[in-house]
């Protein structure tokens, strides 16, 4: 698979030089898949908001490039602009950007910047918010008479309105509802799949990770720690703990199952997985108890 | 970018001048800036130097910090110099230098006197030395909630004036903490718009100013509603105002407050004197 977003080598350091200095990025490599969506996953300070604030051009690299199609996006310092434009990012609390009299005019406002005629603003204002299922009604009100999640779409639509080549997201669900949190996760699948766009998620969830995401960055101490298909990286859900990354819960579960003796095997990272790993489990032993000179295995209905 | 400001600046230390209170602090800088505009002498501005130059030693803070927290004034002192050098002067005395540019000549002859040389070394010392002494007593050596803390207790007596003293303090000491965290909230807000194509480098003046709406606007929002927050944070912990309130870490005077004081009301003094005297005969 191609990638579209490359991250070669690239080192991040805050406060260099002065007894504050803080490693980000050491020496990180990772490619992000065109089309698909990308999990990136790690504990508070192992430099994921750094790693989104690099993928736009918000922060430059100190050493190590970053390529967008194959080019730098530092070719041209002076058009890092059109890289913003590119390389969409939600940071995250998204709705503090807010600031404009209408919604309309607040998600209109990137493709304003891009010089485009206010017919195609429009078009893509009506186009943003129907993927963010924000309703047409709302796009006359304040911004800050929306609620919560409101906010959260209408901010989220005012980046999905440039049309980015990637979409990045800095936990774009933090403090919603599992209604909110759902909405706007699933809203973002369905963009995915309709337009094939490269979405980069970044999250503490990781139940929300196993669902929406297809591939998974994990980070951990400023340095990739293990990057693959969710599949992969779920299956080696014991390494994630150990480093004291978060798991799905019910990988958790699955592992604690394994611990009294359930042969378990498969995609042990969701609901339905585990069920069925169970399911198969059962059987097995089933088989094998009817059979003459079966070994009784530990009880664990 | 709004994180370079030096000016200001608390630097924590266990030095003389740091434990020292600060109301205390307080009146001590007070007189050494009436000393600073008493001095008339050459032995005066000497000893105003000496005295700032020992304080700088006990707060125990490099001269290089205290030397940068002087770039921002650099302005101020080279042109108030200029003008002193080449617009003051006694007529009467024979001058150091006379330019000679024909024609200009006739509208404006720049001339140097002593006198004038004088007064612009005199000047300058006397900046240096207020700003250097100000910040060692009031910025670097004491926190912005002590120095709020002991303005309170300084001001106390107009409350009988009913000035509500206690909460001028309180709007300041809120002020003061919320600083910093405006300043991140910028630095975000402006991520957040570069990120949508805001630019805020290029452009005419008045695009400049126009493209800091979308921050300006999100600010403003979020500033009302910290306050408003903070004010209910503040009435859920009872907070009535300053009446019947006591505090936990109350001021207290110490030996070394008395010295200080003592110490800079005798340096007064001996300006005074010196003023008097006037050894060489010169004065401003």
């Amino acid at each position: 698979m191609e990638n579209i977003l490359e991250i070669k080598d690239v080192s991040y350091v805050y406060g260099g030089g002065t007894p504050f200095e803080m490693v980000a990025l050491n020496h990180v490599s990772v490619g992000f898949e065109k089309g698909k969506i990308t999990g990136v996953i790690g504990h508070t300070g192992s430099g994921k908001s750094t790693l989104v604030q690099l993928l736009n051009g918000l922060l430059r690299p100190q050493s190590g490039e970053i390529l967008l199609n194959g080019e730098s996006i530092w070719a041209k310092p002076k058009e890092i602009q059109k890289i913003r434009y590119r390389v969409g990012l939600v940071m995250q609390y998204p709705e503090y950007q807010l600031f404009d009299e209408t919604v309309r005019a607040d998600i209109g406002y990137a493709p304003r910047n891009m010089g485009l005629s206010p017919e195609e603003v429009e078009a893509r204002v009506k186009e943003a918010a129907a993927f963010v299922r924000l309703d047409e009604e709302l796009l006359d009100q304040s911004p800050f008479a929306l609620s919560g999640g409101q906010k959260r779409r209408a901010a989220i639509a005012g980046i999905i309105a440039m049309r980015p080549e990637v979409l990045v997201l800095d936990e774009p669900a933090a403090g919603l509802d599992p209604l909110g949190r759902s909405d706007i996760l699933g809203g973002l699948r369905e963009y995915q799949r309709s337009c094939n766009a490269t979405v980069i998620l970044v999250s503490h969830s990781m139940e929300d990770m196993a669902q929406y995401c297809d591939r998974i960055v994990a980070l951990n101490h400023a340095e990739v720690f293990l990057t693959g298909t969710v599949d992969e990286v779920f299956s080696r859900s014991k390494e994630l703990a150990e480093v004291g990354l978060d798991i799905p819960h019910i990988a958790r579960f699955a592992l604690a199952l394994q611990k009294r003796g359930v042969p378990l095997e498969g995609s042990l990272y969701t609901v339905s997985g585990v069920a069925e790993a169970y399911m198969r489990a059962l059987q097995r032993k089933k088989a094998a108890s009817t059979a003459p000179q079966s070994a009784g295995e530990g009880d664990h209905a | 970018m709004l994180k370079d400001i030096t000016l200001g600046q608390y630097f924590p230390g266990n030095s003389v001048i740091h434990r020292m209170d600060p109301r205390a602090k307080l009146i001590v800088a007070i007189l050494y800036i009436v000393a600073i505009f008493c001095a008339q002498n050459i032995i005066g501005f000497a000893a105003l130097l000496a005295v700032s130059f020992l304080l700088i030693l006990l707060s125990r803070i490099s001269i290089i910090t205290i030397l940068r927290g002087l770039k921002p004034i650099l302005f101020v002192l080279v042109f108030t110099a200029l003008i002193n050098i080449f617009l003051t002067g006694d007529a009467s005395e024979a001058p150091l230098w006379q330019a000679e540019i024909p024609i200009f000549s006739l509208v404006w002859r720049p001339t140097i006197y002593r006198i004038g040389v004088l007064r612009a070394v005199l000047t300058s010392v006397r900046v240096v030395v207020l700003i250097m002494v100000t910040s060692i007593f009031l910025t670097y050596t004491t926190s912005p909630i002590t120095l709020t803390d002991a303005i309170e207790e300084l001001l106390a007596p107009l409350k009988l004036l009913h000035v509500p003293v206690h909460d001028f303090a309180m709007m300041m000491t809120i002020a003061l903490r919320f600083i910093p965290t405006l300043i991140e909230e910028t630095d975000k807000i402006m991520n957040a718009q570069k990120a949508r194509g805001a630019d805020f480098a290029n452009g005419s003046l008045v695009k400049r100013a126009k493209a800091l709406i979308p921050v300006l606007v999100p600010l403003f929002v979020s500033a009302f509603k910290r306050a408003e927050d903070l004010a209910i944070a503040m009435e859920c912990r009872c907070y009535r105002g300053g009446k019947g309130r006591t505090k936990l870490h109350k001021l207290q005077y110490h030996a070394r407050d008395f010295v200080a004081l003592v110490l800079m009301c005798l340096f007064l003094a001996s300006i005074f004197y010196i003023n008097y005297l006037n050894p060489l005969g010169i004065s401003l």
